[in-house]
């Protein structure tokens, strides 16, 4: 299976860590494709994710890493297992390209004639969309069997951005889908959908996102494996049309959420099917 | 000879050039203006540069909404008149304008939901006196006249009657004889606003539309739902049959001017193009009156274009200030009382459907236009929202605009009941309503 991956930027944790568990689990990418690490609007959504002083925090980390403990340099406590190489951690997805050997390119645009013509030289049976663009036919159409996302809410209820949080604000059960994409939000044949479990520890709506997503990687793991032996089916979506496509969250959203959550947890039994 | 088109469009220029040479002739007369003026101008260029298109980027906000809430109403309050109207607009080149019926009319219930919300006497206070002064300019036939009042106060011979300011300022009428206490009073009141609903219906087209001399450019207008939903409130407090007729006549009319896109043509505006601000009058008119008439199909034709807008807002983080219709492109500036609208659009769907990405919207929308309210400056300036981001963009440039301030306030005062219903009772049933409503 020829697996080719595409991140937001070379230091993308998420990113970093899908590369390096797909590569320990022997499916070696045949390249990654990754935004500039360094713009702009990256920086201010980093910013602006983060804040500041977590932001510069982060930098200093990464510019010093000699300084830190492993623990400092992993944002996402649960991603540890994947990153963990000999005695540090992968840092970027150039270093997991470094020690396993496959070419890392940078673009501006996942959709541009470059990186599409450079996805096409790789040939890749299936590729792993763990951030950047939204992409267009012109690059969805390159992987033989197409390009995989973990979304981490259940879909069809919940599409689009800041699945964990609506999905409690709307009372439907947290979740992470693997799915095809295709032209629309997160409306691509399913291939994997699973009732996310482990909230109940979490201290916080970014502990959750964490777990979330470390176990969406697992799921992501499942998934190529299951492609590769041919058991998993991709199964279309049957209300691709209807509109459920949801935005980033406002904070004072987000804090109901956060509230909703501890209020899941101290009454696991509680109803939480009203969606 | 030239046609009407070309006459109406030289006519549009000569109003242009005759108010930019009024605008400047301000600043010579109060030169001292050119310190907010350039200070305004600086701070958005500024915040241009740094934010790029985006005006709801990811800057936390900086005022509370109770505040924001203060600050704008502080600064309707300090537009109002003498003589008990309020100011259309504070100019930066001409500083305030006379009092404007039309606003004064619409902005009387924001001031009553403000001084309940608040217990402001003040404002109920200004509420009382903006009434009386309305009252003291209604026509015999029960219309009220278009346009600013006369600067010297006195009896304007010129003023026409107008149906759009007649039905804005029946809202105010209907809302304040709900508000009076004073028996004698509060039939003077509802006497007034009958006799205007009862004009508004007599010169109603057969087809609900109203056009003629007492029209704005002399045509049907699709943004005359607004007074749709005045004529529904009038008949929701006279139980006069006519008055609900009426209105439902309009919305009939309007509702056949929906498109596929969800786009609500009829707007009909010769020489500006379609600004947001007359958009979201469009489904605000027919959104409210559809609820107090309980007529599905408007609240379905308000609910469409009110999503397209929220995505096309969630998407680019900003609305244009203008569009073509279909919702093709448009003007890149913001037109931020359309903005505001758009949020109480939003807020309203919210609170009819439970679907919280309309809640979600609202509050980016609000975030955005507090972060825009001037927090220092000249009176007509602190606590003003704009005609246009940046200052200088198409819609009412270089003014901070009463009806911008009202559209916010109602926006927050919304925003503040629903938050906190949201926050504390609400239960969302939301894949279910999304369903019923039809929005999914």
């Amino acid at each position: 299976m020829r697996v080719a991956i595409l991140c937001s930027s070379p230091y993308s944790e998420t990113g970093c860590a899908v590369t390096a568990r797909l590569a320990q689990l022997g499916y070696v990418p045949v390249g990654a494709m990754t935004l500039p690490s360094w713009d702009r609007r990256t920086l201010l959504r980093k910013v602006g994710q983060w804040g500041l002083r977590d932001s510069l925090q982060y930098a200093v980390a990464k510019l010093s890493p000699g300084k830190s403990t492993i623990q400092n340099q992993i944002r996402n406590p649960y991603l540890e297992s994947a990153l963990r190489h000999g005695d540090g951690v992968f840092r970027s997805v150039r270093e997991v390209a470094r020690a396993y050997g496959f070419p890392v390119v940078t673009c501006s645009d996942q959709n541009s004639p470059r990186a599409v013509a450079q996805l096409g030289q790789w040939s890749p049976d299936l590729a792993i969309f763990t951030g950047g663009n939204i992409l267009r036919d012109q690059a969805l159409n390159v992987p033989r069997l197409g390009i995989l996302n973990a979304h981490l809410a259940l879909v069809p209820e919940i599409r689009g951005m800041s699945g964990p949080e609506w999905s409690l604000l709307c009372g439907v059960p947290l979740g992470i889908t693997i799915h095809f994409m295709d032209s629309g939000i997160d409306t691509g044949p399913i291939l994997l959908r699973r009732e996310f479990a482990g909230a109940d520890g979490c201290d916080s709506l970014a502990d959750v996102r964490n777990k979330m997503i470390a176990e969406g990687i697992e799921l992501i793991a499942e998934a190529v494996a299951g492609l590769d032996r041919g058991t998993i089916p991709a199964v279309p979506q049957a209300d691709r049309e209807k509109d459920r496509q949801f935005f980033v969250t406002h904070e004072q959203l987000q804090a109901v959420a956060a509230r909703r959550l501890k209020e899941n947890q101290s009454n696991p039994v509680g109803d939480r099917s009203n969606g | 000879m030239s046609s009407p088109e070309s006459r109406s469009n030289r006519n549009f220029v000569t109003t242009k050039t005759a108010r930019v040479l009024s605008e400047a002739a301000g600043l010579l007369r109060a030169p001292q203006r050119v310190i907010p003026l350039f200070s305004k101008l600086a701070s958005d260029e500024l915040r241009r540069t740094f934010e790029h298109r985006h005006l709801y980027s990811y800057v936390s906000a900086t005022i509370p909404t109770a505040n924001a809430l203060r600050s704008v109403v502080d600064w309707i309050l300090r537009a109002q008149r003498p003589d008990g109207g309020i100011a259309a607009y504070y100019g930066l080149l001409t500083g305030y304008s006379e009092s404007y019926p039309e606003v004064t009319g619409y902005i009387i219930p924001t001031l009553y939901d403000f001084g309940r919300l608040t217990g402001d006497l003040v404002a109920r206070h200004a509420a009382y006196l903006a009434t009386d002064w309305l009252l003291s300019l209604q026509m015999p036939s029960g219309a009220f006249p278009g346009g600013l009042h006369a600067s010297d106060g006195g009896p304007d011979n010129n003023a026409r009657p107008s149906v759009f300011n007649t039905g804005q300022i029946l809202q105010g009428l209907v809302r304040a004889h709900t508000e009076m206490q004073a028996k004698t009073r509060n039939a003077k009141i509802l006497k007034s606003a009958v006799a205007a609903g009862d004009w508004l219906a007599a010169i109603q087209q057969a087809d609900g539309s109203w056009t003629g001399p007492a029209a704005y450019q002399g045509t049907a207008h699709t943004y005359y739902s607004m007074v749709s939903w005045a004529l529904a409130q009038l008949a929701a407090e006279s139980g006069d049959p006519r008055h609900a007729a009426a209105a439902d006549r309009n919305i009939d009319w309007v509702l056949l001017h929906v498109q596929p896109s969800g786009w609500i043509g009829g707007i009909n505006l010769r020489g500006h193009p379609a600004y947001l601000h007359f958009i979201a009058y469009v489904i605000q008119g027919t959104l409210e009156c559809g609820i107090l008439r309980r007529r599905d199909d408007a609240i379905q034709a308000a609910a469409k274009p009110a999503w397209v807008l929220l995505r096309k807002f969630e998407t680019h983080k900003r609305l244009l200030g203008t569009y073509e219709p279909d919702f093709r492109g448009g003007q890149q500036f913001a037109c931020l009382t359309g903005n505001a609208q758009m949020s109480s659009i939003w807020l309203r769907l919210f609170e009819l459907t439970g679907d919280p990405r309309y809640l979600n919207a609202a509050l980016k929308m609000n975030e955005m236009l507090k972060q825009l309210l001037p927090v220092k400056g000249r009176r007509g300036v602190v606590g003003g929202v704009a005609g246009s981001y940046p200052i200088w963009g198409a819609y009412q440039p270089m003014r901070f605009i009463s009806w911008g301030c009202k559209f916010l306030a109602d926006a927050l005062m919304l925003e503040q009941r629903l938050t906190r219903e949201f926050e504390t009772k609400f239960e969302t049933k939301f894949i279910t309503k999304l369903e019923a409503s039809g929005c999914a």
